[in-house]
């Protein structure tokens, strides 16, 4: 907005009255079309030394999808304020959070620090009465140093009450943007137009100081051999202002410009290359870089001159006299100008091209092809307006697939079924070398459905298709399948990890995150990672946490934190910690999952979030909302069809709740009722074992669990191993066996340790087990006192005492060294522990001790499980 | 409820030309005076689509009339008996 075209004149009143007008928060300009609204606007921001930062947006001429204003205005933003580098570029989402959206507008606005005006143009072309609310939201709440000025051609139902009471809105309407006759003289002489006063008189009383009647006048005045005689019939015509001025001025350009107005003025924009191309003829560009510097209606549309757009009211009159004019030609240029958008991409242009050249066939099957693409750059609202663009009654296959595509991303599942059935049927019947692509869509999407129902029992042909080797695909097969084959490999991932696939699901998520990052779809990296964190069951506690905290931190990025897409990763992590013995933080995560649920979140992670939470209550003694949270989960897990990652685990909580609140009758009933399949899993025996020991019967529950302790069992993890070895320590103390009592709880120890979990000792109520172990016989001291720590900490008694903060925080290696204090090892054993000479653990424990402002070990040991130091997470 | 077409007359100030009368082609135009008035039977949304048009080439609207009443429908109830 800062080339400021030589012929157009400095309005210096105007530009006054704007500037007076921004010292409000919000300033509205409504006039209609051809008024100067944005000339006015391109002047102001463009004027030398003017002192604001501006970020302009001009909304798209029906614009179906407010996302992509939205996103504008982000980036408009952030070149304003410098910050366009540093941050990451704003992606598109298949689903669109408004108010999030507008929640970061605001934070970045109130970042920007200092005076800053928006400007939106053409804002009449907002078509859904939502984007305008969320605007006016946006209006209402702009920081200090904020201001907005907004452009249309209508009054618009903002209903910024607010700001006109307290005497911050603004407004310009039309009369205030009528030339004057003194402006209108102006005009007539930066143009170099000699015109007595009364001819200047007259044309300004013709058109009535309509800015753009006067522009086109001025045009057709210039260089006029006889401007007084142009102006008296112009005055004596009684044809409206626009029609009869823009034939004049049409008439008076060379053949080629006039052809080159009338050919391009279907387009929405152009350039050079597409305007020789419907010409037939070069040097375009040329032309219209001629037209810009010579009048206000042709205009460039990047600082580099290469793209233009004429005025919509130019335009308007220019496609009416085209189809007047050369009616037969129509469909032909839209066909080539449809052929150079496919060529360069630009798919919605190409689609809306190709329908008006009434080629329907064709349309439909271009955006069959690109509509997975169009979803990711969050177009969802505008594929919708092009699939209804198709006439009723003419029924093409390819568009079931893309109505189901967006079905889906509207939540509307049983239509998406049945669209999907359509395309399906179709498959056979098409061409072969379009029928890999097809079915690789349908697959992905069948999967993509199957989650949102939580039923994959039906899929597995599905997985089997995609999950394949694909060969020979040509060069422009993959090109254009990338986003297609990045959703696929999500949507197999996701399924893969939910049904207990768990290593062929790394492998996919993994794959799809480095394709999504190869080809620049943030959040479909984000969504992959996001479940590969979910899927890290199986692995290391800390591999799990870092790849969820990887995936948290890149949705941060993007802005997506409270996203639906990362929930898996939130809930995961809130799982991760809290079988590592970090309750509290456990929780904090737990609370953020719920942010990120919507009213459409599929059971599993619903599912997730009660097993999750149910597991937080047990830990801290919460029986009865564990049992709660547990029998929803139970709930949930039978509403999801297909084999379950998850069941065997939920339904072994529920037991071992049961059975803890004494409930063992309705606990046995359950696990009569079970199916051979789910009652043989390791998490039931140990269900199991827990209520034979609450019912008193120990040697039962060793009986109970010897299929897990010689391995015969399946169990999710090792996890449930632990739980198994401490019930079977349980039960041998019960019994009298100290001796096997210590070696199970040894067991148990060493299979912790690699994770340093928490958890189960907690669960079980171990903490006598472990207190009854001998500590030198023990080879995890450290992890013993840590797990002691949590367990007492977690008991009334300790909550009650407040303690004072440490002088001073210890370091990382002072840490390790004060875990090994509660143990008896000696200074160089703990030496030899750390690999450190006995120098080293000296100096430690001497700063140890003085941070801590103990006088020997036992007090240290006191204080620091006052301040739970041990607790305090891993020790790497 | 959307009712069915009716008929309307457009007034707008100046005489349209061809170029602008082919963007209304459901309507037929006359010169009354200095104004055209275009007149044909349009439904609710035919009716704002040819109003926004009037609105997109910057033409001087000056009345929009209803020719023809609206017709109940013989169910709206006056021709139950009490």
């Amino acid at each position: 907005m800062d080339r400021v075209t030589p012929r157009l004149i400095g309005r210096g009143d105007l530009l006054a009255a704007l500037d007076r007008a921004v010292t409000k928060k919000v300033t509205i300009i409504s006039a209609p079309a051809g008024s100067g609204k944005t000339s006015l606007l391109r002047a102001w921001a463009g004027r030398p030394g003017q002192p604001h930062r501006i970020a302009v947006v001009q909304v798209q001429r029906d614009q179906q999808d407010a996302q992509l204003f939205w996103l504008a205005l982000l980036d408009a933003i952030r070149q304003a304020t410098g910050t366009a580098s540093g941050a990451e570029p704003a992606a598109a989402t298949p689903e669109f959070n408004a108010p999030a959206m507008v929640d970061r507008v605001l934070s970045e606005l109130a970042d920007a620090r200092g005076d800053i005006t928006l400007v939106i143009d053409d804002l009449h072309e907002f078509t859904s009465a939502e984007a305008l609310a969320q605007l006016t939201r946006l209006l209402t709440n702009l920081p200090p140093g904020v201001h907005a000025i907004l452009s249309t051609r209508r009054d618009l139902p903002l209903r910024l009450h607010q700001l006109r009471l307290a005497g911050e809105l603004a407004e310009i309407r039309a009369a205030d943007l009528r030339f004057t006759e003194r402006e209108t003289r102006e005009l007539l002489d930066a143009s170099g137009i000699a015109l007595s006063d009364a001819g200047a008189e007259l044309l300004h009383q013709r058109t009535e100081g309509w800015a753009a009647g006067l522009r086109l006048a001025a045009i057709s005045l210039t260089g006029h051999p006889d401007p007084e005689r142009f102006v008296a019939e112009f005055s004596g015509s009684d044809r409206t202002v626009a029609e009869y001025l823009i034939a004049e001025m049409l008439e008076r350009q060379p053949e080629d410009v006039k052809d080159l107005l009338l050919r391009t003025s279907l387009l929405d924009r152009v350039n050079g290359d597409l305007a020789d191309l419907l010409t037939g003829r070069p040097g375009s560009e040329r032309i219209l870089l001629e037209l810009e510097d010579a009048n206000a209606f042709v205009v460039s549309l990047d600082p580099e001159r290469t793209w233009f757009r004429y005025h919509h009211l130019f335009a308007d009159m220019l496609r009416l006299e085209l189809r007047r004019a050369l009616p037969e030609e129509v469909p032909a240029l839209h066909r080539r100008a449809a052929e150079w958008f496919t060529e360069h991409g630009q798919v919605v242009d190409a689609v809306r091209h190709t329908q008006a050249a009434g080629d329907w066939p064709a349309a439909a099957r271009l955006l069959a092809d690109h509509s997975f693409s169009l979803t990711l750059d969050g177009q969802t609202q505008t594929i919708q307006a092009l699939v209804q663009a198709f006439p009723p009654g003419t029924d093409h296959p390819e568009l079931a697939l893309v109505r189901a595509g967006v079905d889906l991303v509207q939540g509307r599942l049983d239509e998406a079924a049945a669209h999907l059935a359509v395309a399906e049927s179709y498959v056979e019947a098409a061409p072969p070398d379009r029928q890999r692509r097809l079915r690789v869509a349908i697959a992905a999407l069948q999967l993509s459905l199957a989650r949102r129902r939580g039923r994959w029992a039906g899929v597995a042909e599905q997985v089997k298709f995609l999950a394949s080797p694909v060969a020979g695909q040509s060069g422009e097969d993959i090109a254009l399948g990338s986003d297609l084959r990045a959703v696929a490999l999500m949507n197999l991932g996701i399924v893969e990890a939910w049904s207990l696939g768990l290593e062929d699901a790394e492998r996919h998520l993994q794959e799809g995150a480095d394709l999504a990052r190869e080809i620049g779809r943030p959040y479909l990296e984000v969504s992959c990672l996001a479940q590969l964190g979910f899927a890290s069951k199986i692995r290391p506690f800390a591999t799990a946490r870092r790849r969820c905290q990887e995936a948290v931190a890149l949705a941060e990025r993007h802005g997506w934190g409270t996203e639906p897409i990362v929930a898996p990763a939130l809930v995961t992590l809130a799982g991760v910690l809290v079988w590592t013995g970090e309750f509290d933080e456990g929780e904090r995560w737990l609370q953020r999952t719920e942010l990120a649920l919507q009213e459409d979140t599929g059971p599993d992670i619903r599912l997730l979030l009660h097993l999750t939470a149910g597991i937080l209550h047990a830990c801290r003694g919460r029986h009865r909302q564990a049992l709660e949270e547990f029998s929803a989960a139970e709930r949930l897990r039978s509403e999801l069809e297909g084999s379950h990652a998850l069941a065997s685990q939920v339904t072994g909580w529920l037991l071992t709740t049961q059975a803890r609140l004494g409930m063992t009758g309705e606990a046995r009933a359950y696990l009569a009722a079970l199916d051979d399949e789910r009652a043989g899993s390791g998490e039931i025996h140990n269900a199991c074992a827990v209520i034979c020991l609450a019912e008193g019967d120990p040697a039962a529950a060793l009986r109970a669990v010897q299929d897990v302790l010689d391995g015969t069992a399946p169990v999710i993890g090792y996890v449930t191993v632990v739980v198994t070895y401490l019930l079977a320590g349980l039960a041998h103390r019960q019994l009298g066996d100290q001796r096997a009592a210590n070696q199970a709880a040894e067991r148990a120890l060493a299979l912790a340790e690699a994770d340093r979990l928490v958890l189960p000792f907690a669960i079980t109520g171990s903490a006598e087990l472990l207190e009854a172990m001998p500590r030198h016989e023990t080879a995890h001291a450290a992890l013993l006192a840590d797990i002691l720590d949590v367990l007492h900490g977690s008991s009334p008694a300790a909550k009650d005492r407040p303690s004072p903060p440490p002088a001073e925080e210890l370091s990382p290696t002072e840490l390790r060294v004060l875990r090994f204090l509660p143990t008896n090892l000696s200074r160089p054993e703990i030496a030899s522990e750390l690999s450190v000479s006995v120098n080293t653990v000296n100096t430690h424990v001497r700063n140890i001790y003085a941070k801590l402002q103990a006088r020997d070990r036992s007090s240290a040991v006191q204080r620091a499980r006052e301040l739970r130091l041990l607790s305090a997470g891993p020790a790497r | 409820m959307d009712p069915a077409p009716v008929l309307y007359a457009i007034r707008i100030h100046g005489h349209l030309g061809a170029t602008v009368l082919s963007a209304f082609p459901a309507l037929v135009p006359r010169h009354h005076g200095a104004d055209t008035v275009l007149t044909g039977p349009l439904d609710r949304s035919a009716l704002y689509g040819v109003l926004a048009e009037v609105e997109a080439l910057g033409l001087d609207l000056v009345e929009v009339r209803q020719l023809t009443q609206h017709r109940r429908s013989p169910r709206s109830g006056d021709s139950r008996s009490p």
